[in-house]
């Protein structure tokens, strides 16, 4: 999955009719002036002024300024782009017309096995959540569309009345199709109001997931996917997801501060257990990490020079399940290159590197991988017949050494 | 019994180099278990009529390769199992094609990456069809002791540990492909083995859900107990506690589900399956997942290090129930080998073979080339140049620096001599014919011969021949070869004379007296000139014979010297091909006034004779 931001969410809204405010991206308030010179509606309405980053609770960390004038925007700009938010730059602001409103609707389309629901609800905004068993649902099966009368049921069971019925459903229609044709994930808009200057339904904001593994059949998204974690993604994190976008098999990164144990697990179903086992422990995880699918060797060992860079860690936990094809060998020369450089750099200080694996190759690798005591690193090899996760209580109960 | 694929399972596997790959893991594993190979064609349209190679012992599979699914069971109407090896972009069509074929009962698809729609509609078609689709993502399926669809259990060392040539009791279903193979090893270590493990793929939307395959392992007499193995995200491990609890049922259940660490880790994060993912609102966590099995009366180990200690007291207690009786195992060293291959063993010094030739001057099998065991990154930075390389590669020894300088002048002097002598002309003709520029150049160099530039070698011999048997008698080395052999080879020139000598021989000549070079051939070549001359003044010592002298003398053996002219007058007609080439030049034709027509003048054809 990928999560879309505003920005560019809002005009994938536009391509399937979905009316939005007028709303434009800025990365400098150089550009503030010629933009207001061009667009009526930034001279004629109030504004928004928001941070255009993948980041949660931003009203919170003061990253959403409302009812502004141009004067307004431009110093909520200024104050918000090269803001560092734990450790992220704000890049981005989007800046959106202010549409004033009473009522706020809810909409949404969401994944299932059998195909999607279409969610509607009368109550918008903050109040969904608390009023979630209100929420109306409608099942569409996979290669179907909603039929006219299900959406018109869907409007009326939600509480809408009058002409509102038909507003609704011929919205709700046009996101369920922007979902469908663009292999959406999820799709929300909340609030979805009425904007008074002219009676018709406007979505205030999109939350957008479109499916990643989709990409090769849309040409036209030429965006990249933000984080769904409530953070930026840090520049590790970035450049593992470039090598991860361009080699066979997979590498995967994402860093967690201030934890101790750091994983470089093979396998997506061993490296979560290996993450459950350092948690049921009582261990602190600094990262999650894997790779998987025979990745060539520089892809792992581009990824063990992230892990080794964890700042504060005391183990690393190479760990695998019995690989099917993924070469022990040739994998694990990618680690140790990447031991020995970050050995160099004086990183692996007090480190304990915990081993254990198995498939193709399996007797060399290890092999090699013991041979690293000799050379002064702090590591202990243990080959199939040590159960899976057993390296990770050897770390953290002080055994197996 | 097994479920999904047993002995009679026939296969169609849809894809290039890869399903080709796992067909090799297939058939490694029919030689250990003496099963034929269950693959019977490949579905692949840009090899198709061709046929892939598969290794079974010591001997080579040909599976024919076939543009359309249809084609394949047309040819072979026994397959009924489909393997999608194929990129995510035609994932779907492929399975659509395998799903719609009559024949085909079951598909597989190891494909990642397949968007979560097309999974979806092959929900759909599959359930429509009344067919299991397994996959996307799926490592394969295996039934212990008689079919393995993918590369699922590894290297072949792997299926004797994991005693997969032979069936057990345990059902398996994971989701990861890595840890199907760990499972299958724990219920080999701690119990008796597999009946059918089967991975369905780590995806959000897995086309075939774990109740199908519990359904089918119920079914199965063999199977008396089953481990899942789930994560978190989705609603499979759900599914599978609700079926276990709908009615008693016949086979144990242990599951074991991942991702406790979710609960103290960000929200919305990503693991390494697309699917391992709560829902927005908390759905689907391990903690939910694994009460749920519980509650439904599995055995749930409260971690994976459990899991192995779970299974051994399961086994212990259906033993002694009697529901399962202990297998008696073959010993591992009496189970078949893979035959190893050549090198391994000549590595290790258990057998001789005979070599088919031997090489005294190079090795390539290191890092780099070796020439005469010197590394050539070396050659280049200390300095050494072409010449030196020419003197290794063809005498086995480096030239001195001022040898090496009478080299490079002699490739430099007869690099080329224009467009007229045969050699050119043979290249330019095939050049303005359009032939490629290895085919031009092959042509020009097949006229060099004793004609043409191949007089080298000889005179390099029969000077040798003068110098060693007639040291101090030119006439009588003139009257042995009159008699024997002759004019003399590198004496003589159409056109250059005593009065018009050949600059190039003056400019080799020179060279050599200048450095100082040791020079018996050539001396006694130029006494000869001095004898020759005197009859007629174009019998002067020509290039040819200058050039054998000086090589001769430098050690290069006679047979090696027509080398260097054929090396250096490649140059030439490189540089020929190349410019008839860039010019456009036409396809070219002899005049015929270029041609004395001796033949007889026009008359009748007889009639052929009875």
């Amino acid at each position: 999955m990928g999560k879309v931001l505003e920005g560019p969410g809002m005009e994938l809204f536009n391509k399937w009719g979905i009316y939005t405010p007028h709303h434009t991206v800025i990365s400098t308030v150089d550009q503030l002036e010629s933009l207001v010179h061009s667009n009526r509606w930034m001279r004629e309405s109030k504004m928004v002024v928001k941070a255009h980053e993948a980041l949660g609770s931003r009203m919170k960390l003061g990253l959403v300024k409302i009812d502004l004038d141009i004067d307004g925007v431009g110093k909520a700009a200024k104050e918000m782009l090269g803001r560092d938010v734990n450790g992220l730059i704000i890049s981005q602001v989007i800046i959106s017309e202010m549409i004033p409103h009473k009522e706020e609707y809810y909409l949404a389309v969401t994944s299932t096995r059998e195909g999607a629901q279409i969610l509607m609800a009368q109550f918008g905004g903050i109040e969904v959540e608390s009023n979630w068993e209100k929420v109306k649902r409608i099942s569409v099966e996979v290669g179907d569309k909603p039929s006219d009368e299900s959406l018109e049921k869907l409007a009326k069971d939600a509480g809408f009345k009058g002409d509102m019925v038909e507003k609704m459903k011929k919205f709700a229609s046009r996101l369920f199709e922007c979902y469908d044709n663009e292999d959406g994930t999820y799709m929300e808009i909340n609030p979805l109001t009425i904007n008074p200057a002219d009676g018709k339904l406007c979505a205030l904001d999109a939350v957008i997931l479109l499916d990643n593994d989709a990409r090769f059949r849309h040409p036209d998204w030429n965006f990249s996917f933000a984080s769904e974690f409530g953070r930026a993604y840090t520049e590790d994190e970035k450049a593992i997801l470039e090598i991860d976008s361009r080699v066979k098999g997979s590498v995967k990164l994402i860093e967690i501060p201030g934890g101790e144990v750091a994983l470089l697990p093979a396998g997506g179903g061993a490296s979560v257990f290996y993450s459950d086992a350092v948690v049921n422990l009582g261990g602190t995880l600094a990262n999650y990490a894997e790779y998987s699918g025979d990745p060539p060797a520089w892809a792992v060992e581009a990824l063990t020079d992230k892990v080794c860079s964890l700042p504060g860690i005391k183990h690393i936990i190479v760990g695998g399940a019995i690989a099917n094809f993924t070469d022990v060998k040739a994998t694990f020369t990618g680690i140790i290159a990447a031991f020995r450089k970050a050995k160099s750099e004086g990183k692996l200080e007090g480190v304990k590197i915990w081993v254990r694996r198995g498939g193709p190759n399996e007797a060399v690798g290890l092999e090699f991988m013991r041979r690293l005591a000799d050379e002064g690193f702090d590591i202990h090899v243990f080959d199939r017949y040590t159960p899976l996760t057993d390296i990770v209580k050897f770390a953290l109960k002080g055994e197996g050494n | 019994m097994s479920i999904i694929a047993d002995e009679k399972t026939r296969v169609v596997i849809i894809g290039g180099v890869p399903g080709v790959n796992a067909a090799k893991r297939m058939a490694e594993f029919c030689y250990l278990a003496s099963l034929q190979c269950h693959v019977t064609a490949f579905v692949y349209p840009p090899d198709a009529g061709k046929t892939a190679e598969i290794p079974y012992g010591s001997q080579f599979l040909a599976v024919p390769i076939y543009k359309s699914v249809k084609e394949a069971t047309d040819h072979h109407p026994e397959t009924n199992t489909a393997l999608i090896y194929i990129g995510a972009n035609r994932a779907y069509a492929a399975s659509m094609e395998a799903l719609e074929n009559p024949n085909i009962k079951f598909v597989s698809m190891i494909t990642e990456g397949v968007p979560e729609k097309d999974a979806k509609l092959l929900i759909k078609n599959s359930k429509r069809l009344g067919k299991i689709l397994n996959g996307p993502s799926s490592i394969g399926v295996f039934s212990a002791g008689k079919c393995r669809l993918g590369v699922i259990g590894g290297e072949y060392t792997n299926l004797k540990l994991s005693k997969l040539y032979r069936p057990g009791s345990f059902g398996v279903i994971t989701k990861s492909g890595g840890l199907s193979n760990e499972i299958m090893w724990l219920v080999s270590q701690f119990a008796d083995g597999v009946t059918t493990t089967i991975g369905v793929g780590g995806d959000a939307y897995p086309v075939t859900d774990f109740i199908t395959y519990l359904d089918l392992f119920e079914k199965d007499p063999e199977t008396k107990a089953v481990i899942i193995v789930g994560e978190m995200g989705g609603d499979l491990e759900d599914k599978a506690a609700e079926w276990y609890a709908a009615k008693p049922r016949r086979i144990k259940l242990i599951g074991v589900v991942s991702g406790y660490c979710q609960e103290k880790l960000p929200k919305g994060m990503k693991f390494g399956h697309a699917g391992a993912k709560e829902g927005l609102h908390g759905e689907g966590s391990a903690r939910a997942k694994s009460d749920k099995l519980i509650k439904a009366g599995a055995i749930v180990p409260p971690t994976f290090g459990d899991l192995g200690p779970t299974i051994k007291q399961l086994y212990e207690d259906l033993k002694s129930a009697g529901q399962i009786k202990p297998i008696e195992d073959v010993p591992f060293s009496q189970l078949p080998d893979l035959p190893r291959k050549v090198e391994e063993v000549i590595g290790k010094g258990e057998v001789m073979v005979q070599p088919l030739f031997k090489t005294t001057i190079s090795d390539d099998r290191g890092d780099e080339p070796l020439y005469c065991g010197y590394p050539a990154s070396d050659l280049i930075n200390k300095g050494y140049d072409i010449s030196h390389v020419i003197g290794i590669l063809w005498n086995k020894k480096l030239p001195t620096d001022k040898e090496a300088e009478v080299i490079k002048r002699i490739i430099m002097l007869s690099a080329d001599h224009g467009p007229c002598v045969s050699g050119a002309l043979g290249t330019i003709i095939a050049a303005c014919a359009g032939i490629g520029l290895s085919q031009s150049v092959a042509a020009g160099l097949i006229m060099i011969g004793p004609r043409f530039g191949g007089a080298v070698t000889d005179a390099s011999k029969w000077f040798h021949y003068g110098l060693v048997n007639y040291p101090n008698d030119i006439p009588g080395f003139l009257e042995y070869m009159k008699k024997n052999v002759g004019p003399v080879p590198g004496i003589g020139h159409r056109v250059k004379s005593l009065r018009n000598p050949d600059k190039r021989v003056a400019e080799l000549k020179k060279c050599v007296k200048d450095l100082g070079l040791r020079s018996p051939h050539l001396d006694y070549a130029l006494a000869v000139e001095a004898v020759t001359t005197a009859k007629k003044d174009t019998l002067i010592l020509n290039v040819d014979g200058c050039i054998a002298c000086v090589l001769t003398d430098m050690g290069f053996a006679a047979d090696s010297l027509n080398g260097f002219f054929i090396l250096a007058r490649t140059i030439g007609m490189i540089g020929h091909w190349i410019d008839q080439n860039r010019e456009g030049s036409r396809l070219i034709r002899m005049y015929n006034y270029l041609v004395n027509f001796a033949t007889p003048a026009r008359r009748e054809v007889p009639e052929r004779k009875k």
